[in-house]
């Protein structure tokens, strides 16, 4: 009942067509790897802000899907932005948690609460227009066309295992100002 | 000695300071905006200027949101700035200290221009603002001066020209850039 993360990602790069993405932390090496665009920002340096700095591209660039690759300890950190998210009300947002119950980069301590922490029903009630909980790659790989046209903001919990790599064990990668840069001439090009 | 500045003057000069930000945008060779609106305010709501934040409610030109931390205020306003949308973020002293990290990672290292309205909440109408009671008061400039973060305070209606002036530093130099509210907005 758990899925790898680069399976998740995979889908993800096969199916996103030109929705911007927002990884963080241990999805992080994986998904540079498999998506090396310039219609990805990492959060990176302020652990917790993945979905905030998503929510913020899906405000400024509505004709556009964002899809934020949020874990369940920098959730944690800024759980707020379940409401805030869902007081802004974002037709094209998609927040998917990649849940393993651990905080894997500083060495697989539990999160508060580990696994048995329903965000689920956090999202449901701080008011996203959908929640669902998904640990099969089957029903990931039969959902996400549909994640990707349905009304946000949706959230979706994924039941994982641990990546393969962590942003300790995998350094390197774009630094962030110049992910910024490339995102923003990319979507200054493609503006209508 | 300062005086109170009213809401009508401080969301004429948003307004201007967004018209300016929208000429820029077009100039840089960004299309038709998404929206109509002039631009974003991001506010964790600040005590000190509520009457700010009253008179943005029924503003239809400028878009508010409203964020249960300033953490996520400032991550937001780097996606907004991403996507080529001009934002203002209005906090108080306190919300300074509370986001320090994020100002760090995101506004600096992250070299995002990021302008700040910042209400200094308590302090005294007869001191400087470093001499306040108020460590809360007190702290707000030399922990921006720490950071290097350029500021200046507006101390009355003859000073919100310099709202637009910060704005632009912060988009000149691609990082934070704050000006301090220094008595409760009328």
């Amino acid at each position: 009942m758990a899925m790898k993360p680069e399976d998740v990602l995979r889908v993800i790069a096969a199916g996103r067509g030109d929705a911007i993405c927002v990884p963080t932390m241990t999805t992080s090496p994986a998904w540079r790897e498999l998506a090396p665009d310039d219609l990805s920002v990492g959060c990176v340096g302020f652990m917790g802000g993945a979905s905030s700095l998503g929510l913020g591209l899906a405000l400024a660039r509505p004709e556009r899907r964002v899809i934020v690759f949020d874990g369940d300890g920098s959730l944690l950190m800024q759980l707020g932005t379940l409401a805030t998210i869902s007081g802004a009300r974002p037709r094209n947002l998609v927040h998917l948690l990649f849940k393993n119950g651990v905080y894997h980069t500083s060495g697989s301590q539990e999160i508060p609460g580990g696994l048995t922490v329903d965000f689920v029903t956090m999202a449901r009630g701080a008011g996203y227009r959908s929640a669902l909980s998904i640990g099969e790659l089957d029903e990931f790989k039969r959902r996400f066309p549909q994640l990707l046209k349905d009304e946000g903001p949706i959230f979706v919990e994924l039941v994982t295992t641990l990546a393969d790599q962590t942003p300790m064990t995998a350094r390197g990668g774009v630094p962030f100002p110049d992910q910024i840069d490339r995102l923003r001439q990319k979507l200054l090009t493609a503006a209508p | 000695m300062p005086e109170s500045i009213p809401a009508s003057l401080i969301i004429d000069t948003l307004k201007d300071t967004f018209r300016e930000a929208r000429s820029a945008r077009a100039a840089e060779g960004w299309g038709r905006p998404a929206s109509e609106h002039l631009g974003w305010i991001l506010s964790v709501p600040d005590t000190h200027q509520k009457t700010v934040l009253a008179a943005l409610d029924k503003e239809q030109a400028l878009r508010v949101v409203t964020c249960a931390t300033e953490d996520e205020a400032t991550a937001i306003a780097a996606g907004l700035y991403a996507g080529g949308e001009p934002v203002v973020l209005m906090i108080q002293h306190a919300g300074l200290y509370a986001s320090v990290n994020t100002l760090r990672g995101v506004a600096m290292d992250g070299r995002i221009p990021m302008f700040y309205m910042i209400g200094l909440l308590q302090r005294e109408r007869d001191r400087d603002p470093r001499e306040s009671r108020h460590s809360m008061v007190r702290f707000a400039e030399p922990l921006l001066d720490t950071f290097g973060v350029p500021h200046a305070r507006l101390e009355g209606p003859d000073d919100v020209h310099l709202i637009p002036e910060y704005y632009r530093i912060s988009r000149q130099r691609r990082g934070p850039a704050a000006v301090l509210v220094g008595l409760e907005t009328i």
